[in-house]
This record gives C-alpha cells, structure tokens and sequence, in this order.
C-alpha cells in the first residue's frame, strides 16, 4: 500500500510499522516532514505525497505520559482527498487502527511492512 | 564577535526515551530567556541559530503556559550551538589580553530509542552513527537516571536501574567498530561521566547522596562494566571518571494539567559543569600523572585559556583560539594552574567581587559557575568526585 507510517508504543520507541514499498522509507519520510512544525497536528502536501501527523485517535500514551503522535507519507491514489488533517483521521487511520490496537502494549517492536 | 575567539564546550546527555532529554533542554534555554534570569546573570545565553531559538522557547512557553510536552525527536538528532555572551561590552582593551571573550554550549539532543532498538534502515544508522561520533567528541557527559522509572519500580530499582545501565553499556559496545577511526582509542571523549536524576521533583526525600547510595547499592556492578566499556574507547583510560559525579535534575514540576517551569532543580548547574568541571578535573588528573602526553596536551591547552581568566592573568599575544590556548598552557606554571583550579571558598567570593567590581564579566561569570557547583553541594544537590 502506498503508505508509510510511523509510529511508537507504549514501550516502543519511534518507528515505521509501514514502509510503503521502500527498503529505507527514512528519505522518502524526510522529503516530506522536513520543515513540518513541531505540533501534534499537521498537514503538507509536497508534490503528489501528503505528510499527516495527529495525536492517537484514542488518546493512548506512551511509558513517560506522552500522547502517542501517528505520523503517515501518503502517495498515490490514497493521498488524493486527504487535504486537512481531519481527512487523514477519516481516511487513513482506518486503515492502520486495527494493527495499532494489536501492537501498541507489546515490549518489544514489531516490524515493519506493507 | 570573531568565532576564533570563543571557547566551546559540548555537552553530551544520555538518556532512554522518555527520560525527559528535550523537556531539559527547552527548560534550559526557555528559563534563560525568562526577565529575572536576563536581569540577575552577568550573561545572556543566545541560540546562535535563531530559528532552533525560537523553536526551543516556544516549547518552553508550551510546557509553561500550556502544559504542553514538547515534541521528540523521530529518526534524527540535533545539535543546538548556545553562546554565553557577555551582558556589557567589556572593556575592549583588556578583553584583548584574554585568551577568549564568550563561551559556547553545544548540546547534541537525539532520539532515546537509539540506545534501545535497532534503527530502520541505513540512513537512520549512519545518522546514529555520526551523532554518537559528536556526542564523543564534549568534556562531559551526563547519563540520565529516570525518576519516575525509579519511582515506578519502589523497592526494587535494581530491576530498572540494572536494565538502564546494561542498555548504556551494550549500545556504545555494539557501535564501538563505527565509532573508533581504525580501531585506535579516542583522545577527545567525555572524561566525565556524571550519573543525572531526571525528573527528581518527584523524589523529594532522595537527596543527591541518597541517589549516589541507591546506585552504588543497587547497580554498582553495572556502573564498573560501563566504566569498563568507556575506558576501552578512549587513550589514556585513567583520565576517566565514571559515575564519580552525581547531580539531581529537574526541568519543571509536572502536576495533573499543569507543569511549573519555575520549579526547576539543578539546572542552572549545566553550564558550570560543562564549562569549570572538565577543567578542574583535567588539572586534577595532570597534577597525579594520570594523562598521557598527547592526551595532556589536548585537555591542558584549554584549561590553560580557562586559569588565566579565573585569576585575571593578563596575555601578551591575542589571536586565534588554538595557538593562544597551547601558548597560554606554556607559559602558566603548574602553580599557577593548580591555585586556579582550586580556587574555592572565600577567596572565590573575593575574587568574584573583585570581578565584579572591575566590570570584568568574564571573569565574574567563570567564578560565579564555581560558586555555582559550591553551592549545588551544599544544597546536596551535586556530588563533585574526590578522586
């Protein structure tokens, strides 16, 4: 899917759950946040990607009290119609909240893929 | 002012995630731009890039007014270049014979989690790579014990504090390859390894010799392994203090909704321990003939620049920083040295006032910073090693 997304645990620190195809998402992930503001909610389209960043849906925090931030590189068909940050929740959070929901307590990381 | 004429100390912060690296750091430079601070120091503390300045107050203003925590770091680290600049502009004449006229702090601040899981991919691990290589490269390091880790596991914080440091331990070993050029031990490193409580508002009845106690207790196996590790990184491994030095750290009180940016412990104690505890601990170790010549060299130089400034030694021939740094360290005798290095008690204070009264600020601030680690032991807040 053409999606890379980024996230962290509860016990887990940052990581990519989804690479979207790339061996290294990193400079795909960087092309687009790069400049993006340190706030919980953002959106930016550079190009045909879009760069998303909200806090977890469900308010779950990590081990130091830290709302969980989601962070996604749309490309392709799915970036089109994702324009607010409100579009990526109703759009693309579906798509990952069930793998969330499965993996956010584990000790250890899983690892990426997709 | 001439970049050639600034002193620079890196800081080196080690820490888990989560335990509390960038809320130090906003809390840091977000107090220094607080009026009281601008009115009661003899200095400013301006972010040389203005852009990582406004971004680190803002968090400070957002944990402040907001209770807001700022961002962590994802994927990368970044390095924040601090100036201590001199509130007056001195007397231009005398600064001249100084063999520097500002200091500058640069803090490396980068994710937790690349201590404790493996990266993504190449890039990530090259930018791991290259920021332990910096972060190796300051006079002191500051390891960081999470308080509400210790907290969290009352009664049994061997269970946390064994995981910590054993964390510490394997991370540097496993980059030791990608870390030493050739396999050959590292002359400029951390010599200092100060164990830090984070968050130690929330252990109010753990005073710094109770920390220090519950280490040594609990971990003390631990700390030698790490101290052991460290020591095969770097030449000339007796000049080498590990967990000798203990000070407790607090960015802000964190109540439900609320964070008291006020209520800060031990902060003020980052910039004295970067800039005057290398420097006494260098003479120290020079003094026992515990450094070897080429290591000498490199740490006396600067310790050379920082003595002729505490007991207002005037050079004849200014210029750019590294050939007045060896030239200063020629030509102070070892006495000279020593008595700057142990400068303490009463005759700081006088020599301060004298600065003070001499609107000779940097003097005034180098024996102010002593003061400052004076003062963080008497209020039991920062065990200074007596080796």
């Amino acid at each position: 899917m053409s999606l890379i997304w980024a996230t962290r645990g509860r016990n887990w620190g940052f990581r990519f759950l989804r690479d979207g195809g790339f061996q290294d998402p990193l400079p795909e992930y960087d092309s687009v946040f790069s400049g993006v503001e340190d706030e919980p909610e953002a959106w930016r389209r550079v190009a045909e990607k879009v760069a998303l960043r909200f806090p977890d849906p469900l308010g779950r925090k990590d081990a130091a009290g830290r709302v969980i931030p989601h962070e996604f590189v749309a490309f392709g068909p799915l970036a089109e119609g994702v324009d607010t940050v409100a579009d990526g929740l109703r759009l693309i959070w579906p798509l990952v909240a069930e793998e969330f929901a499965r993996v956010w307590e584990r000790p250890r990381p899983p690892s990426s893929g997709g | 002012m001439k970049p050639s004429r600034v002193l620079e100390q890196n800081i080196a912060v080690f820490g888990a995630s989560g335990s509390g690296k960038t809320v130090m750091l906003s809390s840091f430079y977000g107090a220094t731009q607080e009026p009281q601070y601008r009115q009661n120091n003899l200095f400013h503390v301006v972010a040389d890039d203005a852009g990582q300045g406004t971004r680190l107050h803002q968090s400070y203003l957002g944990m402040k007014n907001s209770a807001r925590l700022p961002m962590s770091n994802h994927f990368s680290a970044t390095s924040y270049s601090f100036s201590v600049r001199l509130k007056d502009e001195p007397d231009a004449k005398a600064m001249k014979k100084k063999p520097f006229d500002a200091l500058r702090l640069v803090w490396h601040d980068y994710p937790g989690e690349w201590f404790e899981q493996n990266v993504s991919g190449p890039e990530e691990a090259q930018r791991r790579i290259d920021t332990f290589k910096s972060l190796l490269g300051s006079d002191v390091a500051l390891l960081l014990v999470d308080g509400q880790r210790l907290l969290d596991n009352a009664g049994e914080e061997e269970r946390y504090l064994k995981a910590l440091l054993a964390t510490f331990h394997n991370g540097l070993l496993s980059l030791k390859d990608d870390l030493l050029e050739d396999g050959k031990p590292l002359v400029e490193f951390p010599r200092i390894w100060i164990m830090a409580l984070s968050k130690s508002d929330l252990l109010p009845n753990l005073d710094v010799f109770k920390f220090r106690d519950l280490l040594i207790e609990k971990a003390g196996d631990e700390m030698a392994d790490l101290r052991q590790v460290l020591a095969g990184l770097v030449e000339g491994s007796d000049a080498l203090s590990v967990g000798e030095d203990f000070v407790l750290l607090s960015s802000a009180r964190f109540d439900a909704g609320k964070v008291e940016v006020t209520e800060r412990i031990g902060l003020d104690l980052i910039l004295p321990l970067a800039a005057v505890l290398p420097f006494e601990r260098h003479l120290r170790w020079a003094e026992l003939k515990l450094l070897p010549a080429k290591v000498g060299e490199k740490l006396l130089s600067g310790a050379g620049a920082l003595a002729a400034v505490l007991v207002g030694i005037k050079i004849k021939r200014p210029g750019p920083i590294g050939p007045v740094l060896k030239f200063v360290g020629l030509v102070l005798s070892q006495e000279v040295l020593n008595d700057a290095a142990k400068l303490a008690g009463d005759r700081l204070q006088v020599l301060h006032a004298e600065a003070l009264a001499k609107r000779d600020y940097l003097t005034a601030a180098l024996t102010r910073f002593k003061i400052d680690l004076e003062a963080g032991e008497e209020k039991r807040i920062f065990i200074r090693s007596l080796r």
